[in-house]
């Protein structure tokens, strides 16, 4: 029986040589039905062409590194399986919206910035002392923030979303996620920190709710609904009277 | 960030734009566009009806309302934009309104009643007053 094969296009990106991206074919063996596209990846990096330069790491959908656009979606390329693709070729390009570094990565500083801008961290007004017990939570506390939490900064939705690829001074999807996390976070006293980056020009009020980042997003979080949410919560400080006291 | 200077330079990397049509890429992309449009003809028929308004402030002698088939045509389509962008928009209230123990549909559901129900009395006034 002849080998099942698939042909997989992958952008090639040469900053010392090429002006623009251009994509490259490759026709390798489907093995398995359990292949992913990282592992076509990872097949051409060591049998056909080793100069191929992606990101991954843990290949299980955890680290968020490997995040790619496959066939203009944008995907963790370790949960994208080759037998949802084929008879089809595969195209694999780096995400949208972030400039590309070499081949298929993507320079990822600007989502850092954003990330650290939002203080991705528990505030305390007063830091008690380590002997002083932990902070404790009930289950429904928890349940509060958790959805939130579950962010493994693949930066897909960035990739997804229209508003950021017009306008890169956008705050974005998963930042703003992650400050909802902190501000529902019953230990956390630092929303009047991550206000003014979260509720300027730039921040929930550039968005528009497109709503592709929440479909695309691989962990179930929900970035539209936190932007979303953060708007109401954002106009109830400012029209409500002590809205914006001290908590 | 470190300057970049003639011995170390930064990379090069290649900034992609996005292309005109990226909003015929995909059908969700697509049905948003359509959603903000629709309040462009909105606007324009908002904007004729404070004119109208304008004109009918020295009472029923000498008003006409326009009758043409065009303004008709044109108002059927802003109807439709209305009816879209309103179910849009109520669709979204379960994903924005986060209520403590009422479940999102509960949500969406009572707004889409709001609405009829606002509805029903805007259109009890205007035939009350038109009799």
């Amino acid at each position: 029986m002849a080998e099942k094969r698939i042909t997989v296009r992958a952008t090639r990106f040469d900053p010392a040589k090429d002006k623009a991206p251009r994509l490259q074919s490759y026709d390798i063996p489907f093995a398995d039905e359990s292949m992913v596209v990282l592992d076509a990846l990872n097949h051409i990096k060591a049998h056909v062409d080793g100069s191929l330069s992606y990101r991954w790491s843990c290949r299980m959908g955890i680290c968020g590194s490997c995040g790619m656009m496959v066939n203009g979606v944008p995907k963790l390329t370790c949960n994208a399986f080759l037998r949802d693709y084929w008879p089809r070729s595969i195209t694999v390009e780096p995400l949208n919206n972030f400039p590309i570094v070499r081949d298929l990565v993507i320079d990822m500083e600007d989502f850092m910035h954003k990330l650290k801008s939002i203080k991705p961290w528990i505030i305390r007004k007063q830091e008690y002392p380590l002997g002083a017990g932990e902070h404790r939570q009930t289950m429904d506390q928890i349940d509060e923030f958790r959805q939130f939490s579950e962010c493994i900064n693949c930066m897909l939705c960035y990739a997804a979303c229209p508003v950021y690829g017009l306008n890169n001074e956008f705050l974005g999807p998963a930042a703003t996620a992650l400050a909802r996390r902190y501000n529902l976070d019953s230990r956390d006293q630092g929303i009047k920190e991550r206000l003014p980056v979260l509720a300027n020009s730039e921040g929930v009020w550039e968005c528009s709710f497109v709503g592709e980042c929440s479909v695309v997003c691989p962990k179930g979080v929900d970035p539209a609904k936190a932007i979303q949410q953060t708007k109401l919560d954002t106009t109830m400080r400012f029209v409500l009277p002590y809205g914006n006291r001290e908590d | 960030m470190k300057a970049a200077d003639s011995t170390h330079p930064l990379p090069r990397v290649y900034k992609p734009e996005m292309q005109r049509g990226w909003w015929l890429r995909q059908r969700h992309y697509f049905l948003y566009i359509i959603r903000e449009f629709t309040a462009l003809p909105m606007a324009l028929w908002l904007l004729w009806l404070l004119y109208e308004i304008q004109r009918a402030s020295n009472g029923p002698k000498g008003y006409y309302p326009p009758s043409s088939a065009a303004f008709i045509a044109f108002s059927i389509i802003v109807l439709a934009f209305a009816l879209y962008h309103s179910y849009t928009f109520l669709s979204l209230a379960g994903v924005i309104i986060h209520i403590k123990g009422v479940q999102s549909w509960l949500i969406v559901l009572s707004q889409f009643a709001a609405w009829l129900v606002a509805s029903a009395v805007i259109a009890a006034v205007l035939i009350g007053f038109a009799r």
